[in-house]
């Protein structure tokens, strides 16, 4: 191929990207779609379901206070500590309807839940793995930013708190010729 | 050796006699977290030393402090864009080790992840490269197409890179079940890509007077040199684990491996570019032929030991071949780990490689390596 017909041939190829829709996803106005509830383990099967590794969520009704997350991840990241929090001391709407009449948490004798410093977590998921009860997931939340490294841990009632809504989504899509967010 | 550089444990820019040396790096844009001093001649390189070791971690020392299982995501973190190629000989010494092996649709599952990292690794390395042949829009197309195929692993995996995904006794969690669909997606899409790629880039004339005839190894060099992987295959010689001692299900899938005689920049890269090509078709075949049943053994994640013993394994990660060779002494966590990784056997070939060329031939035959200096340090 001659230098010239090379060049032009290149600079045609390039060209024709322009009529195409755009891959930039614009991301503090949309965010992308995740699929799925998140990264999700049955402990019976002993199987993982597929999922995205956000931030976990706990829930309290299934939580023991085992300890086993903690022990998990101790020379991964070494974020999750076991702290003892009380019924009295969770607000209400956190606490789930089947266990709000009851004293304390029958499942939890010594009130003993994971606080997980995000600061440090690297989303490998293996406390998920580790959860013997099904009381620890991961959600599709990633956006997790904080002004102090304080902010960055979570407090068992945090962790207990649903994902919350993104706001504007778009998927991820394949076509023929482009591939685009939108 | 008698070098300028070598006599001076850290010089920035020296002149002896007509000699000028200068580093090029550790905290070049040009290099990575890498040193390379080259010693000049007016514009012509006659020496070049590499200096490894910005980056190390001690990362085999840190393998004796984790058990088995907490090893993966540690050791995966050494080479981000290819976090299941490189892990994937551990899990395979662990598991020898142990004396488990994983089911059948497991070893399909590591293949699939392992091959979509070698596509992420290889987009990667185009895009950095294109860049430093001066070729920006090479930079933008594959960091935007490779946006498909983390999107893959993480539909797989959970997560854009480090996974976790692979572990001792098989895989994590099964493939989705919009999985074959994506992937078919993507892959049609990315093949007619492919020959974009061709036309802007590998029969571009620009980019073939950077790249050809430069840096220039020949096949016996590469073999007395210890060169693995693209590089040696870019020589001429056509070697890869996958296909001498293939290992997991690999003989049971259809690939070709490219080679190309020529051994200089242009051959290293095109070798590279039609790797992107048959990983795809191994995913394609991989799913297809995946049997169903279990994929995990229900090995316990924290208490699992290894009897006493020593186990290597070897496989071809996106880089040439990795090797682990893990010691055990019947505790949980391993004695020793030995991690000898692609990057830093071909970091010899840097010196051979740079010496008699241009100052400007510098980047594309740095990058033509596809050198990662983290993976060389650990």
């Amino acid at each position: 191929m001659s230098l010239v017909r090379g060049v032009f041939v290149a600079f045609v190829t390039a060209l024709r990207q322009l009529f195409r829709r755009r891959m930039t996803l614009r991301y503090p106005e949309e965010k992308l779609e995740i699929e799925g509830e998140g990264f999700q383990y049955d402990a019976k099967k002993a199987i993982g379901i597929p999922g995205y590794k956000g931030r976990h969520i706990l829930f309290l009704d299934k939580c023991t206070g085992c300890q086993l997350c903690s022990i998990a991840c101790e020379n991964i990241a070494d974020c999750i500590e076991m702290v003892t929090v009380e019924k009295k001391d969770f607000p209400a709407w956190v606490v789930p309807k089947q266990l709000a009449a009851a004293a304390t948490f029958p499942q939890n004798k010594k009130s003993l839940w994971p606080q997980i410093d995000f600061g440090s977590c690297v989303f490998c998921g293996f406390c998920v793995d580790a959860c013997p009860f099904d009381a620890l997931y991961m959600t599709n939340e990633y956006e997790l930013t904080s002004y102090t490294k304080e902010g960055l841990i979570f407090t068992p009632t945090q962790l207990a708190i649903p994902p919350k809504e993104v706001g504007k989504t778009v998927k991820f899509q394949v076509e023929e010729m482009e591939a685009y967010h939108g | 050796m008698t070098s300028v550089a070598r006599s001076l444990p850290f010089p920035t820019e020296v002149i002896v006699g007509d000699k000028l040396s200068i580093s090029i790096g550790p905290q070049h844009p040009g290099s990575g977290h890498f040193r390379i001093i080259v010693v000049l001649e007016g514009d012509i390189v006659s020496e070049a030393i590499p200096d490894p070791g910005y980056v190390h971690r001690g990362a085999e020392k840190m393998c004796e402090f984790r058990n088995f299982v907490q090893n993966v995501p540690m050791l995966e973190r050494t080479t981000l864009p290819d976090a299941n190629g490189i892990i994937f000989p551990y899990i395979l010494a662990v598991e020898e080790l142990m004396g488990i092996q994983a089911p059948p649709r497991a070893q399909y599952l590591r293949i699939i992840s392992a091959e979509l990292n070698r596509i992420v690794s290889h987009l990667y390395w185009l895009g950095i490269y294109g860049v430093f042949l001066g070729h920006s829009t090479m930079f933008l197309w594959p960091m935007g197409d490779r946006e498909l195929f983390m999107d893959l692993i993480q539909t797989v995996g959970g997560t854009r890179v480090t996974p976790s995904y692979i572990i001792p006794g098989g895989a994590r969690n099964d493939l989705p079940d919009n999985f074959k669909d994506k992937a078919l997606k993507a892959f049609g899409y990315f093949e007619r890509r492919l020959k974009e790629y061709d036309r802007i880039f590998f029969s571009n004339p620009l980019v073939l007077k950077r790249s050809q005839g430069v840096g220039v190894l020949k096949r016996s060099e590469a073999i007395a040199l210890g060169i693995t992987g693209p590089n040696l295959r870019g020589s001429g010689l056509k070697s890869d684990t996958r296909k001498d001692e293939p290992y997991s299900m690999y003989e049971t899938l259809d690939f070709d491996i490219p080679s190309y005689p020529d051994g200089d920049c242009w051959a290293r890269g095109m070798v590279r570019f039609h790797e992107l090509y048959w990983s795809m078709q191994i995913i394609k075949q991989a799913v297809e032929k995946m049997p169903s049943g279990p994929f995990r053994s229900r090995l316990p994640l924290l208490t699992a030991r290894a009897p006493a013993g020593e186990a290597v394994a070897r496989t071809e990660a996106a880089r040439g071949c990795m090797s682990y060779y893990v010691v055990s002494d019947g505790t949980s966590k391993p004695y020793r780990v030995r991690v000898s990784v692609p990057s830093f056997r071909n970091m010899i070939g840097i010196p051979y490689l740079l010496k008699g060329g241009h100052l400007a031939d510098v980047p594309a035959i740095y990058w033509s390596l596809d050198y990662w200096p983290v993976e060389a340090d650990k």
